[in-house]
């Protein structure tokens, strides 16, 4: 008698056929996509990152100098 | 195959995973009355030797035993899922985990008598009872079992698939296993050769600048073993979690390789304000700690992209409208957004940290203690949790009745988190110095400090809840009556590659770099003290 | 579709990340550039002077003997003070320091491992038992200053400080040995 395969056996997998699930991302809609990408990740991970250069370089100027030399 | 991959390791992955999270447990209950007895609400309360038992055990508990045992325990389980294979060697794994887990109830058993109040950080010439470090040993033999089967396990899968490149995440937890072999070296030798023999009467004195130098080879790049994780579900779970594609499977493996060579050659920047190193060295290795950066902000970008993939898939149009588009009800998503969050805040404090002339400003305040539960208890944990909260129903079998709880329960960890943490970046500024049972809120220059400090337990009680409310969802999983409906795990690459150069599908070019890196960061400082011992300090017995 | 699609795809997606990493390597560049600029210029360094000394000799005789510590100015007016750093106390308790003077502060421990920081001052360096650390300084504001002692050193590490008195320069009189003590309050 045939058992339900276990769902648990579907939970697996990446790199290529065997191995990879596939999901449901339709490739039209992909190339689509990526037309854009990756303009909001630049924008927005460059703002992040411009920022914290700033401010590690306001840190530096208006906090640390100012408390005197160490060496 | 017929036999389902992950109940192969179903028991052996709960049972590091429940050692984890209840050590975790336990720490955070240490941590929050630590805060309470330290802070102007709990003036008279608590003794110092309450108070450095409760920092050593919290730390103990939070540094090693739950990263070293849910780090393991994941590996366990990517290896059989990623590469749909049974682990070779499960016997082996056994024996790993009853061996750590031995260690640690031998370090527990030292810790909870008062014998080994010298914090998570060891500071010889303070000595311990010889069991607490020994029973550190074991759990970390235990993890080098675990390497090496991560190892085996990759080398088999290797061999039944000529020239296919390795999942990516296996290829991050081999290079998380392979980076901390070469970690453990530093305190190993710490351990082994001066402070347990100190600690079992053998040595009456102890060159106390080459232990500092040898614990600091281990200091960093421990942090990185503990990181690699998140950033394996970063790039491997979190596409798929948000309905997208992994921006580039090439960055993946390029970030796990850098880890694995930058990681190591930068512990010197933990010792910049030590007099037993010059400026020279210090200079390479604060040099050296920039370029770790790198695999960093080449992940937020990947990252970002991968998630700009899925929001605009989802109908997200323009610079930003992809953010609000994302599936943000699902935890996996969630602690990522929240996670990149304090890994921005918790970034800019390491990046501090690491600054050659300013951490005179901060080394030894509560910046540093601000920085590392940020971004070690803040964005890793989080992730953490994250991944615990996805396999919990593979390995159970069961699904969660609603997943209001696992966010509820993210929130509460982000918010908590940033309102301990900020103000003891503002403390840390103001001179308000570490590891101090109680302040005396009297003197002037202290007073102004005892809000924030209040502000902050209230942060740490926040985090009490969050959690608490984490065990208490994964056992809700364990009596859910909702069955596990099948559901891929890993995420497609945009470019799944079919073929990978060597150099991204193996270590062998890696592990000669990180010789060489290590050569030219530790040579000398740990060949000064053979040509030129340090005049040894005498052994300072705690118990 | 054509194999070459994909192919200009993953060729495309790299470039943007060379591109990102060009930009965030700039970035780096330019800020170790400032430091390594303010390293040579303003002398800001950690403190690394690599000076052995042993901590089980160290109240015997020399540098560090009982009667030699605290703040002196020596003949060409340079301003040093030593300072011995144990279970649980800093000796001596009150250091005088003078403002907008060139400052050299030279700690040792016998015993353990400690630290200091001098509160709303860059200066901060560990005590390695082993070791002589070494800070140069300028105090930039008068005033009375706290340093604790910021390593864990023991189960009475929350209760070791000193006092740094920042002395205005008419305030920091030399005896006739070239000793400053703290002012009485």
């Amino acid at each position: 008698m045939a058992r339900e395969p276990d769902p648990r056996l579907q939970a697996s997998s990446a790199a290529d056929s065997r191995f990879d699930v596939a999901d449901e991302v339709d490739e039209a809609a992909l190339a689509a996509v990526m037309r854009y990408v990756p303009l909001g990740a630049g924008v927005l991970a460059g703002t992040a990152v411009a920022l914290l250069v700033l401010g590690y370089l306001l840190i530096y100027a208006l906090v640390f100098i100012p408390r005197g030399t160490v060496g | 195959m017929g036999e389902c991959p992950v109940r192969n390791v179903e028991r052996l992955c709960l049972a590091h995973f429940w050692v984890a999270f209840a050590a975790f447990l336990v720490a955070a209950l240490l941590g929050t009355w630590q805060m309470w007895v330290r802070s102007p609400l709990g003036a008279n309360i608590g003794t110092p030797s309450q108070y450095f038992l409760s920092v050593t055990a919290h730390g103990v508990a939070m540094a090693y035993v739950l990263t070293t045992f849910f780090i393991m325990g994941f590996g366990y389980f990517v290896a059989v899922t990623a590469l749909a294979r049974p682990l070779p060697g499960k016997a082996w794994a056994w024996g790993g985990f009853w061996l750590a887990i031995t260690g640690v109830a031998l370090a527990l058993w030292a810790i909870l008598t008062g014998k080994a109040s010298v914090l998570f950080t060891f500071y010889p010439p303070l000595t311990g009872s010889a069991f607490f470090y020994i029973g550190l040993v074991l759990v970390v033999i235990g993890s080098w079992i675990w390497c090496v089967l991560m190892l085996v396990a990759m080398g088999a899968w290797k061999r039944e698939n000529p020239g296919r490149p390795i999942p990516l995440a296996m290829f991050g937890t081999c290079a998380n296993a392979v980076m901390w072999l070469w970690t453990t070296v530093g305190v190993a030798v710490e351990l082994l050769f001066q402070v347990i023999p100190a600690a079992l009467g053998l040595v009456q004195t102890i060159d106390v600048g080459l232990a500092r130098t040898l614990f600091s080879w281990t200091l960093h790049a421990i942090v990185y073993f503990w990181l690699i994780p998140a950033y394996i579900a970063f790039y491997t779970m979190v596409p798929r979690a948000a309905g997208g594609r992994l921006y580039s499977d090439t960055m993946g493996r390029l970030t796990f390789i850098l880890f694995l060579i930058y990681s190591l050659p930068v512990g010197m920047h933990h010792l910049l304000m030590d007099p037993e190193h010059g400026n020279g060295t210090k200079f390479i290795q604060v040099l050296l700690t920039a370029f770790v950066s790198v695999p960093t902000l080449l992940t937020i970008f990947t990252i970002t992209a991968s998630l700009e993939i899925a929001g605009r898939l989802r109908g997200g149009r323009g610079v930003f409208g992809w953010i609000a588009s994302l599936p943000w009800e699902r935890p996996m998503v969630l602690a990522t957004g929240l996670g990149f969050i304090m890994l921005g805040f918790g970034g800019f404090g390491g990046l501090i940290n690491m600054g050659y002339g300013m951490n005179a400003m901060v080394h030894n305040t509560s910046w540093v203690t601000a920085h590392f539960h940020l971004i070690f208890g803040g964005s890793v944990v989080i992730m953490y949790f994250a991944i615990a909260y996805e396999v919990w129903p593979r390995l159970t079998g069961r699904e969660y009745p609603s997943l209001t709880p696992l966010r509820l329960q993210l929130w509460l960890w982000f918010i908590g988190m940033m309102v301990m943490t900020v103000p003891w970046h503002w403390l840390g500024l103001q001179g308000q110095w570490r590891r101090v049972a109680n302040f005396n809120y009297a003197d002037p220059i202290i007073a102004p400090w005892g809000p924030w400090v209040v502000v902050s337990l209230a942060g740490g009680v926040i985090l009490l809840v969050s959690a608490l409310l984490f065990v208490g969802n994964l056992l809700s999983l364990h009596r859910s009556t909702a069955m596990v409906v099948a559901r891929p795990l890993y995420a497609l690459a945009v470019h799944p590659p079919r073929r990978v150069p060597a150099a991204l599908n193996g270590f062998g070019l890696w592990n000669v770099l990180v010789l060489i890196l290590m050569l030219v960061a530790y040579g000398w400082p740990l060949a000064q003290f053979a040509v030129e011992p340090s005049p040894t300090a005498i052994v300072h017995r705690v118990e | 579709m054509s194999e070459r699609q994909p192919d200009m795809q993953e060729r495309r997606i790299l470039g943007t990340e060379l591109l990102w990493s060009f930009g965030v390597g700039v970035l780096i560049a330019a800020t170790l550039s400032i430091i390594v600029l303010t390293a040579l210029t303003m002398g800001i360094n950690p403190p690394s002077n690599v000076e052995r000394a042993d901590p089980k000799t160290l109240h015997l005789s020399g540098e560090f003997a009982e009667h030699n510590l605290g703040t002196s100015v020596a003949a060409d007016g340079s301003v040093t003070a030593r300072i011995i750093a144990t279970q649980f106390m800093f000796v001596p308790h009150c250091i005088a320091v003078p403002e907008g003077r060139p400052v050299t502060l030279r700690l040792a421990a016998p015993d353990v491992i400690h630290g200091i920081l001098i509160t709303g001052t860059n200066v901060n360096t560990m005590v390695v038992p082993g070791f002589v650390a070494q800070v140069h300084t300028q105090f930039t504001r008068s005033g009375d200053l706290l340093m604790p002692c910021h390593e864990y050193c023991g189960l009475g590490h929350s209760e070791m400080w000193a006092t740094v008195q920042v002395l205005p320069e008419g305030d920091f009189r030399p005896d006739g040995n070239g000793r400053v003590s703290c002012a009485q309050r």
